[in-house]
């Protein structure tokens, strides 16, 4: 089986036209035209005329989850999400950050994505590999079955092996190529925190300056911010202009917890955050 | 005129170690960038533009002002000086060089000038690297809309470019002729080569990127009409994340801060580069911020640019080398907004 792009493109039109019709919805976060096919941007459909504006296909690769927070809460909103993306939306609705009664949400089960910076396929590699989404109301196709199913962690297994001591010299020389632009955080749909601990200055929690001890300070931060939050979507990574593997360490403290407390960053609605949530019989293992 | 084989330019690149510091695009798997060189035989040419630009070479991401002790006396404190050795910097684009001169206006030409910049400038001497104007432009950078050709000299001491197997070296500036006389690496270029490499100049002028007719004053004027309307920058700004990848990989952004970085007892004052597409770059001593929200901060990079740039210093502070929309996270593309902006 294969993804028809056009057909979900169309449905994804059909339904942000009926939502904003029928006023269930006031905005609908999809896609649109980029400055060429390959460079599609996320685009925010408010009207019936918005909606011809509306596209998808491989290069769409946006996590329009990103975007929920920015709307007062109340506003009813429409929102396109890929297997990935729809993780996004459960764990924002468990850290209660979205309502679920105010969100349609328009399943695309999807694979076979390209990265519109490089051309390249994206996969369980970089991402949690899903091919359907785990929450929607609507969804814009057919669920996809008989697909391989691979571990999001597989890639896991050459890193593993390495030894503390060079892990620990990878990551320093891959953070120290960080500009600290900061767009790995804000392409993230879990880091919603205003102001972020990097921008404060009292106290202050990191230097500003791209060299090792900032560079360090924010993201080793981040990345134990984001454990047992991070829905593994790989935008981080795709956002990155100078190419950290952000990925690696989230899929490895995502494993971790996973192995811990038995439940994947968003899967369930009805879960809380695994760090939030305690529980008698939960793992010591992090005390050891 | 001169040139060399390109399989010899390491050859090249170690005469130029031996008077100097050379800074050249290296491939880093994820992109060329401008890096010292330490081994001659890292230069490497093949590249479309690199990832960030360069002006690093004169306005480095970190630039350290004052070292001091916070356990000795304020007159302890020391000033770094730069003592630098002659640069060359090797392999720049047109687009970029152009760039250079759009901050020097900033950095030395407004009255008050930066010792720093003004240091870095004198001591480096600039390889333009023309692009090739019979291979088409890689869909992003649109310097031909903004009036600059695919192989223009202005901007650099000396301008090279590729002619089969061949390199060609031209001197722009008297700095560039003094240089290139000295270099025995190279061998004179024969008549032919000279015609060519007029002729690409020339060929250069009328090569089209992305094109869309712009006078910089009709541009100028029609964003500040625009400026409050607020409905057209939130519809241009509603996918644009407020990330700082855009500023930090352009070459003529350079807004900076400058703050105090202590590790125990060792301090440092020093410049980094900032970004107005950060929440916290308008933020005022009082907790008042008259940029909060993510259009505002949108509008002022492109009004700034292409507005209140060319009001003031008679220039837009663009080159349209094309590398905030390759490296957007969300192919926001600034050619496009204004674009949409003169049809308004």
């Amino acid at each position: 089986m294969t993804i028809n792009f056009k057909q979900i493109e169309d449905k994804l039109k059909a339904e942000a036209k009926r939502l904003l019709d029928e006023g269930k919805v006031s905005i609908v976060l999809a896609y649109g035209k980029g400055y060429d096919e390959k460079h599609p941007m996320p685009y925010v459909a408010r009207k019936t005329s918005d909606v011809e504006n509306i596209i998808f296909n491989e290069f769409c690769t946006a996590n329009m989850a990103r975007y929920l927070v920015r709307y007062p809460r109340g506003t009813k909103i429409a929102i396109a999400v890929k297997p990935a993306d729809s993780r996004a939306v459960v764990q924002l609705i468990q850290e209660d950050k979205v309502k679920r009664d105010d969100l349609v949400v328009l399943g695309i089960p999807v694979y076979g994505m390209k990265n519109f910076k490089t051309g390249k396929t994206i996969d369980s590699k970089t991402t949690c590999g899903l091919y359907n989404p785990v929450l929607y109301d609507i969804l814009l196709g057919e669920e996809v079955h008989g697909q391989p199913v691979i571990s999001p962690y597989g890639i896991l297994a050459d890193y593993e092996r390495i030894g503390k001591d060079e892990r620990w010299a990878f990551w320093k020389k891959e953070l120290d190529k960080c500009i600290r632009c900061y767009a790995c955080r804000k392409a993230c749909p879990m880091c919603y925190c205003d102001p972020c601990f990097i921008d404060q200055n009292k106290p202050k929690w990191g230097e500003k300056s791209p060299e090792s001890h900032g560079n360090l300070m924010y993201h080793l931060t981040r990345f134990h911010h984001l454990a047992g939050r991070c829905i593994d979507c790989g935008e981080c990574s795709r956002a990155c202009p100078v190419d950290i593997p952000l990925y690696l360490f989230h899929k490895k403290v995502a494993k971790e917890c996973e192995e811990m407390f038995g439940q994947a960053a968003g899967m369930k609605i009805e879960d809380k955050p695994a760090l939030v949530n305690f529980r008698v019989d939960d793992s010591d293992k992090i005390l050891e | 005129m001169k040139k060399i084989t390109i399989q010899r330019i390491s050859d090249l690149a170690t005469q130029l170690m031996a008077k100097g510091t050379l800074v050249a695009p290296v491939n880093e798997g994820s992109g060329f960038n401008f890096r010292e060189i330490f081994d001659a035989k890292q230069v490497d040419l093949n590249f479309y533009n690199t990832l960030m630009s360069p002006k690093s070479a004169f306005f480095p991401h970190t630039e350290d002002f004052v070292r001091y002790d916070k356990n000795k006396s304020v007159l302890d404190a020391q000033c770094v000086e730069l003592n630098l050795k002659p640069v060359f910097l090797f392999g720049v684009r047109p687009c970029d060089a152009k760039s250079f001169e759009i901050m020097d206006i900033h950095f030395s030409g407004t009255g008050a000038v930066d010792p720093y910049w003004k240091k870095r400038r004198e001591t480096t001497t600039i390889f333009g690297y023309a692009f090739d104007p019979k291979t088409p432009a890689d869909g992003a950078d649109f310097y031909s809309t903004l009036g600059i050709g695919a192989a223009d000299p202005e901007g650099s001491d000396i301008l090279m470019m590729k002619k089969g197997d061949d390199l060609l070296l031209k001197a722009v500036t008297p700095k560039g002729e003094n240089l290139l006389s000295s270099l025995n690496a190279l061998t004179d270029a024969s008549a032919d080569e000279e015609k060519y490499f007029d002729d690409t100049v020339a060929t250069g002028k009328s090569f089209k990127t992305r094109f869309t007719c712009v006078d910089d004053k009709v541009i100028a004027k029609k964003l500040e009409d625009l400026f409050h309307k607020t409905e057209f920058w939130e519809k241009i700004s509603e996918a644009c994340l407020s990330c700082g990848a855009c500023t930090f990989v352009c070459p003529t952004c350079y807004c900076f801060d400058i703050c105090d970085e202590t590790l125990f007892s060792k301090g440092v004052r020093r410049r980094v580069w900032d970004a107005c597409m950060f929440t916290d770059f308008t933020l005022e001593a009082s907790g008042h911020n008259p940029r909060t929200k993510v259009y505002q901060r949108l509008r002022q990079k492109i009004c700034h640019k292409y507005s209140f740039h060319i009001r003031k210093y008679g220039v837009i502070s663009c080159v349209g080398c094309g590398r905030c929309t390759r490296n957007c996270p969300v192919n926001i593309d600034i050619f496009s907004i204004v674009d949409q902006a003169l049809k308004e």
